[in-house]
């Protein structure tokens, strides 16, 4: 889910930019020389996420991984997201240039709240964990930025409303497939490397 | 499926080739934020056509950029359709179930021009200069080191990415699995992609290690120097004054 160039007011676009700002100045001390093969391999996983795609039905969505990309990076989730878009603007102009901010917010924030999501599980016992933080913090990226996409629409202008409701209801299967698909990520690399997904 | 190869027609000689990168990528990017504020569909068009004819001077071909360029016009059929049959206003057409305003079809006409020169005015920025190279420009424009680095790394490993994940749903797919709808399809996909991750992360700790083995600390460092000249300035002054030219349309009518 991206908003592209011309859609927004400039006021909306422009505080998209400014709360990016702010918090990449926050947390770019979290990404070093040490850390950077994994965040780079979750920013390119969270590019080519969009060309996975699952079937329902007589269609097929793509995954989107924001919660994925929240749970393994943790603070250093958001960076990572603003990177991802930045590089799809640019080589697949998919989204925008001047929404780059406003689609930042809108995917990476989701992540922090992934995250911590995803940390509660070790209150929990419920035999598969993983899988269903995993899960929650899966639904919670496409849900928290389908509401933000909405909002961003709606302070526009209120002829976008209409763009605002197709497009929430567009996400409700987007969010089952991306929670379920998350998962199974989560519970595979439990098994197979879990030092990835050590939290705090 | 295309690879994301933005660079692929860098080596053609034009007057956006010879351009140097930074003054490119200030200029163009001032083009483009103008053209996203415009109001008036007139001046819209207007930006189009500019677009168009900077990528024309580029050379880069028409087909290339078509095909990058499927996004954006699939987000702009959608909307068209979406804006025109919720947008209320004077009525353009009335069928039996629907209506389509005219206010509904000028706003999405506006949003379609503005998104669509937007994206055009990317191939002549990127599009002439090596990635490499165009990343070395924002660190002189004083980009954070960590942001180029990432930006570095992930162009790198998208080409990596693609093609793994070609061969692992090859792989799954030869072994007669086929994606459906149901659960342990999309166990199935969970497994796979977290297959790649862990693959890849291995992979890239591998490269990381042989790159800080051989000195590398986090800058961008390459043999090729900018020079700038008056013909850089020149070209500059000339899409910075269009940039404002366009908006200063709607302050004098």
């Amino acid at each position: 889910m991206h908003i592209s160039d011309g859609v927004l007011s400039a006021p909306v676009w422009i505080g998209g930019y400014a709360a990016a700002a702010t918090i990449i100045a926050a947390t770019i001390k979290k990404i070093k020389v040490d850390n950077m093969p994994k965040v780079a391999v979750m920013t390119s996983a969270f590019f080519v996420a969009s060309l996975i795609r699952v079937p329902l039905g007589p269609t097929s969505v793509h995954l989107v991984l924001s919660g994925l990309v929240g749970i393994i990076l943790g603070p250093a989730a958001f960076i990572s997201i603003f990177v991802g878009l930045v590089l799809q603007a640019f080589l697949f102009q998919h989204g925008g240039i001047t929404t780059i901010g406003i689609n930042a917010i809108m995917m990476g924030t989701p992540a922090f709240l992934a995250y911590e999501i995803f940390n509660l599980r070790k209150n929990f016992s419920f035999g598969a964990n993983e899988f269903i933080f995993g899960a929650l913090a899966g639904a919670c990226g496409v849900f928290l930025a389908t509401l933000i996409l909405a909002l961003a629409l709606i302070t526009t202008g209120s002829e976008f409303m209409g763009v605002a409701k197709y497009a929430a209801l567009a996400h409700l299967p987007v969010m089952i497939i991306e929670a379920i698909t998350t998962g199974f990520i989560a519970s595979f690399l439990m098994k197979v490397k879990p030092e990835i997904l050590k939290g705090k | 499926m295309h690879l994301p190869e933005i660079d692929k027609f860098a080596h053609l000689k034009s007057p956006l080739h010879s351009w140097d990168a930074r003054v490119k990528i200030v200029s163009i990017s001032t083009l483009i934020l103008s053209i996203v504020l415009l109001e008036d569909i007139r001046v819209a068009f207007l930006g189009l056509v500019l677009a168009i004819i900077l990528v024309f001077l580029s050379k880069i071909p028409f087909s290339f950029v078509l095909v990058h360029l499927r996004w954006v016009l699939f987000f702009v059929l959608a909307l068209f359709v979406v804006i025109s049959l919720t947008v209320p206003g004077n009525l353009l057409i009335k069928l039996s179930f629907f209506s389509i305003s005219r206010e509904g079809v000028r706003l999405s006409l506006l949003i379609s021009l503005r998104a669509i020169s937007a994206a055009l005015l990317v191939f002549p920025m990127l599009g002439t200069t090596r990635f490499y190279l165009t990343l070395k420009a924002l660190q002189k424009i004083k980009i954070p080191a960590p942001l180029i680095q990432l930006l570095m790394f992930t162009y790198r490993y998208i080409f990596l990415f693609l093609d793994e994940e070609k061969r692992v749903f090859i792989g799954a797919n030869s072994r007669g699995w086929v994606r459906k709808t149901n659960l342990s399809s999309l166990k199935t996909i969970g497994s796979l992609v977290g297959m790649l991750l862990v693959h890849s992360f291995e992979r890239t700790e591998r490269i990381r290690d042989a790159m800080v083995s051989r000195g590398y600390n986090g800058r961008v460092k390459t043999l090729d120097e900018f020079t700038l000249s008056a013909k850089d300035f020149i070209k500059a002054s000339l899409i910075i004054a269009i940039a404002l030219l366009l908006n200063l349309f709607r302050w004098i009518r």
